[in-house]
C-alpha cells in the first residue's frame, strides 16, 4: 500500500546546522544583542548586556523589524560581520 | 554495555536488504566506501529508538565528514521512517525494511535500537543493543579518538524494545493485521492527520484532485518548517481533508493567498495565540460548489465549507510542519484551527461583497484569507434603530484580544446575520457608515484602560483621551452570512502582532 499513497509531507531529510564553536572566554568578545521587539525583551537584554560588559565583552544592540517574522538576511549578515557572538532575546 | 558483543573473529556483515529514497541501491560497499559504517536499527514505536535517533542524529554530519557513515535502518515503511527521522533530527541516511525484516534477522537482532559498527572491510566490529551512552561513545572512539560522541546526559542507559524480526511471524501478523487492513488507522500511524479521520491520499485520488493542474508546480515553501507546497502535495492535503476535486481550484487559490509573504503565515503558524486562518469565499464559485452561506454558515453541515478550510490547515500542519504541540505553540488553540471557511451571502447582503471592496469584479470568484480568533456570538433581538444595533455589535468587540488592549492594529471580522443586515439595509446604511459609527462609538478614556495588559498608546495618551478600539474604521471587516431567522451576528477577534495584511486571490482553472 505504501507506494500507492502521496505524502503530504516534504520528505527531504535535512541536515541540522552545526553549532558554531563556543567561545573560550567572554573577555574582549564583540557581542551583539538582538532585540526582536517582543514585549519586555529590551529589559531582559539590559540585564544580559550589563553582565556581559562586567565580564569584559564589547556589546552593541540592534533590533529586528518585528518579532513575528524571520530576521532579514541583511540584518543577519550585518550582525555576523561585526560580532563574535549574538544574543537573541525571546521574551514575554 | 547492554547486549554488547565485541567480536574477536570479526564476522562478515550481511548485505542489507533495504529501500531508501535514493534511486541507487543502498549496499554495504556504498556505506563503507569512505570508511567504517555505523548502522542503527530502529523502530517507530520504540521510545528508546527515538531517543537514540535524537541523541546520535545531530552528530551524524560531523561523523560522516570524519569518515564514519551513519545509517538508520527502520523496521517501518519508508515514509514513516523519513518522518520519524526528520522529527528526531537524524542527520544521517535513512533506509527502510519491509516484513519479514530480513536485515534485522541476518544481523541477529533481538531488540531495537541496536547499533552495529561495520568496518571498512565489511566485517562486524561490534554491536550494542539498547541505549548505552558510555559504550556507544567508546564504540565511536574506536574509529577515531577525536570523533564527536553523544553527550553523557541522563539516562545514560535504557533498554530497547523487541525487534519486529524477533517476534514470531504469526504473532507479528496478529499484532499488525488490525492496522494493516485498516487504511484509516494507517493514516494515523503515518501522522497524516489533524487528529480526525482522513481520506487516504491514494495516487488515484490525488490525480483526480489535480485534474489538469500541474502536479509539479510549486506554490512556494510552507512555514514554519518550509516544506515545499507542490500542487501534488496540496492535492494530497485536499484529499486527506475530504475535498471533492471540483473544490481544488478554491483550495489552490486559498493556498496562494496564505503563502503570500504579506500574510506572514510564518508568524501565524507558530504563535501562542489561538488564531487560525479564515478563508472567505466570494463570487459564483460559492454556488457552483453549493457552499453554505445561510443557516449555520459558521458551523458544521456543508462539505465544501468544512473541507476547503481543513485542506488549508492540513497544508500548514503537515507540509508546513505547523502541527499543534510541535512547531505550532498555540497555548489553547481553537476549533477554527481545524479549518475555517466562510462563503459570504452576497445575495442577502445590502452591501458590496468583500472581494468587490478589495478591487475584484463581482463576477469573479475570489478567496480572501484573514488571521482570526474564534467567533463570539452577539445576540441582539431588541434594537430598533441601526444606531442601537451598531452600538451592540461594536461593543461586543471591546474585549476581543484583551479587555484593555486598545486600539487594535489588526482587523476584526464581523459576520452580520441577515436580520441585522436587513435593518441596516432599511436605514440605507452603507458599510462605510457602519464602520465609522462603530469606530466613533467604541471608545474609552485612557485612564480606564490602564490596567493589566494594555498598549503603549494607552500609556502615552492623556488620561482623559478617548481611545478607540481600532486604529481606524478600516480595521472592521464586514461580511454577511447566516440563516434568515434569528438575530445573532458574530465577531472574530484579531491575530495581533503579525504585521500582516489580508490577502485575496482569484480562483482560477488550470
Amino acid at each position: 500500500m505504501t507506494a500507492d499513497y502521496v505524502s503530504p509531507f516534504d520528505e527531504r531529510v535535512r541536515q541540522p546546522e552545526p553549532l558554531a564553536p563556543r567561545p573560550a572566554s567572554i573577555a574582549g568578545l564583540r557581542v551583539t544583542l538582538l532585540d526582536i521587539r517582543k514585549n519586555r525583551g529590551a529589559e531582559f537584554l539590559d540585564r544580559v548586556e550589563t553582565l556581559l560588559q562586567e565580564a569584559g565583552a564589547v556589546t552593541s544592540r540592534t533590533t529586528k523589524e518585528i518579532f513575528s517574522k524571520p530576521a532579514a538576511l541583511d540584518l543577519i549578515e550585518r550582525m555576523t560581520s561585526i560580532s563574535d557572538a549574538v544574543v537573541e532575546a525571546l521574551a514575554d | 554495555m547492554q547486549g554488547a558483543s565485541v567480536g574477536n573473529s570479526l564476522p562478515p556483515a550481511p548485505e542489507l536488504a533495504v529501500s531508501s529514497i535514493d534511486p541507487e541501491p543502498v549496499t554495504l560497499a556504498r556505506l563503507t566506501g569512505g570508511g567504517p559504517a555505523l548502522l542503527l536499527f530502529v523502530s517507530e514505536e520504540c521510545p528508546t529508538s527515538a531517543m537514540a535517533l535524537r541523541k546520535l542524529g545531530p552528530l551524524c554530519p560531523a561523523l560522516e565528514t570524519r569518515g564514519l557513515s551513519c545509517t538508520a535502518i527502520f523496521e517501518d515503511p519508508l515514509e514513516i521512517a523519513l518522518r520519524v527521522a526528520r522529527n528526531c533530527g537524524w542527520g544521517g541516511s535513512v533506509v527502510s525494511q519491509a516484513p519479514p525484516y530480513q536485515s534485522s534477522r541476518q544481523y541477529g537482532l533481538i531488540s531495537v535500537p541496536t547499533a552495529v559498527l561495520v568496518g571498512k572491510d565489511r566485517s562486524i566490529v561490534a554491536s550494542l543493543a539498547g541505549w548505552d551512552q558510555p559504550a556507544l561513545a567508546e564504540l565511536i572512539r574506536t574509529v577515531g579518538a577525536d570523533l564527536p560522541v553523544p553527550a553523557a546526559t541522563e539516562p545514560l542507559r535504557k533498554p530497547g524494545c523487541s525487534s519486529k524480526a524477533a517476534i514470531d511471524p504469526e504473532l507479528a501478523a496478529a499484532m499488525t493485521s488490525a492496522s494493516a487492513d485498516d487504511e484509516l488507522e494507517e493514516m494515523f500511524e503515518r501522522g497524516w492527520t489533524d487528529g480526525l479521520p482522513v481520506i487516504p491520499p491514494t495516487a488515484e485520488r490525488v490525480d483526480r484532485m489535480l485534474g489538469r493542474f500541474d502536479a509539479e508546480e510549486s506554490l512556494g515553501d510552507v512555514p514554519p518548517a518550509m516544506g515545499t507546497a507542490t500542487l501534488r502535495r496540496l492535492a494530497a492535503c485536499a484529499v486527506l481533508a475530504g475535498c471533492r476535486p471540483e473544490y481544488f481550484p478554491v483550495v489552490v487559490a486559498a493556498a496562494r493567498a496564505v503563502l503570500d509573504p504579506r500574510f506572514n503565515l510564518h508568524g501565524q503558524a507558530v504563535t501562542t495565540q489561538p488564531a487560525g486562518q479564515l478563508v472567505v469565499v466570494n463570487g459564483p464559485v460559492r454556488h457552483a460548489l453549493q457552499m453554505n452561506s445561510g443557516m449555520g454558515a459558521l458551523g458544521p453541515g456543508n462539505r465544501a465549507n468544512l473541507t476547503i478550510g481543513r485542506a488549508i490547515r492540513l497544508l500548514v500542519c503537515l507540509t508546513g510542519g505547523g502541527m499543534p504541540g510541535t512547531l505550532d505553540r498555540s497555548t489553547l488553540g481553537q476549533m477554527g484551527k481545524v479549518g475555517f471557511c466562510i462563503a459570504e451571502d452576497e445575495e442577502v447582503s445590502p452591501w458590496e461583497p468583500l472581494h468587490a471592496e478589495r478591487g475584484f469584479e463581482p463576477g469573479q470568484s475570489v478567496v480572501t484569507v484573514i488571521g482570526c480568533d474564534a467567533p463570539l456570538s452577539i445576540s441582539d433581538h431588541r434594537s430598533r434603530t441601526p444606531e442601537d444595533l451598531a452600538y451592540v455589535l461594536g461593543w461586543a468587540a471591546a474585549s476581543t484580544w484583551s479587555t484593555n488592549w486598545w486600539p487594535l492594529a489588526e482587523p476584526s471580522v464581523f459576520v452580520i446575520c441577515p436580520e441585522h443586515a436587513a435593518m441596516f439595509r432599511a436605514a440605507g446604511w452603507t458599510k462605510r457608515q457602519l464602520r465609522e459609527f462603530m469606530f466613533e462609538t467604541v471608545r474609552k478614556p485612557a485612564s480606564e484602560l490602564r490596567r493589566g495588559e494594555t498598549t503603549p498608546f494607552v500609556h502615552a495618551a492623556d488620561p482623559a483621551a478617548q481611545v478607540p478600539k481600532w486604529e481606524s474604521p478600516d480595521g472592521i471587516v464586514l461580511l454577511v452570512a447566516g440563516g434568515e431567522a434569528g438575530r445573532y451576528s458574530a465577531v472574530l477577534g484579531p491575530c495581533t502582532g503579525m504585521g500582516y495584511q489580508i490577502v485575496s486571490a482569484e480562483v482560477q482553472s488550470p
